[in-house]
């Protein structure tokens, strides 16, 4: 495989970038082939194939690592020293991406790795006097809290709406906790303290 | 995230809820399967909601560091209103 073919910045850029989006992004869908032909059209295939690889990998693990920039100066080093590692200039040029996308790579990672659902908005309102047909009592006043939440890759979001009396016990007024509903007598101390 | 439009609430209570449980966690993740140094930390709560019928459900979910300081702050709005009311 010669060296000289995978030479040049911008294609090498690029191929960064369709490897982040695949990888970390979640926007698989550049294909090797669509790859091979819009940055790297003089390559031959089986010759791409392994250096698409390589670059995946090398990415992969200074994304892992997290690496700092004295981490990455010395890891970039070891590879351009190896058997089949990288050139110097490309060395260079994935120095200069890790740099500039770090942030965003660390977050996806953040992002990959909850599992439970995130927060990803809050609305409030308060209603100075709220009656519901289920329940005699009149709460006032009361907080209404919708909150969106999904999981990450996940299209839609659950809304759930929470509301929350306005606990009456004399000079002790909290946010949360309390239910008050005719239907379903139950009526407990606040067991957290108040936000 | 940030309060964006009027919740599409009214008082029915089939479309709200009643907050019974507040229970928050503060975490450390630290590493996984696709990343070998995370090391970031989190919040994770569990609420505890009961509808109209008195079925309680569990809801979790988890805020960066940044998410929870807007979600408390909203809070502390929302806390700061409800005195004035």
């Amino acid at each position: 495989m010669a060296a000289g073919e995978f030479e040049g910045g911008k294609p090498l850029n690029g191929l960064l970038n369709a490897l982040a989006q695949e990888t970390f992004h979640g926007h698989p869908g550049i294909t090797e082939e669509l790859l091979r032909s819009q940055l790297y059209p003089e390559v031959l295939p089986e010759e791409f194939r392994p250096f698409l690889a390589k670059m995946r990998g090398i990415l992969k693990s200074i994304a892992s690592a997290d690496m700092d920039f004295n981490q990455l100066e010395a890891y970039l080093t070891a590879q351009t020293k190896k058997q089949g590692g990288i050139t110097s200039d490309q060395a260079a040029v994935i120095s200069k991406f890790w740099k500039s996308h770090k942030t965003k790579i660390r977050e996806s990672l953040m992002n990959q790795s909850r599992w439970n659902s995130g927060l990803r908005g809050l609305s409030w309102r308060v209603d100075g006097k709220s009656q519901s047909r289920h329940s005699a009592q009149i709460h006032m006043p009361v907080a209404i809290i919708e909150l969106e939440l999904g999981k990450y890759g996940q299209a839609g979001v659950q809304w759930h709406n929470l509301g929350s009396p306005q606990p009456p016990p004399p000079g002790f007024r909290q946010f949360s906790c309390l239910s008050l509903l005719s239907s379903w007598d139950y009526r407990r101390a606040p067991p957290c303290p108040g936000i | 995230m940030e309060a964006t439009s009027e919740p599409l609430l009214d008082a029915k209570s089939e479309v709200t809820n009643q907050l019974v449980d507040f229970q928050w966690k503060l975490g450390m993740a630290v590493s996984s399967d696709t990343c070998r140094s995370l090391k970031y930390p989190y919040v994770a709560v569990m609420l505890k909601v009961a509808d109209h019928s008195g079925q309680v459900k569990t809801k979790c979910f988890e805020m960066t560091i940044p998410q929870f300081q807007n979600f408390y702050r909203q809070f502390k709005e929302i806390a700061a209103v409800i005195e004035t009311v």
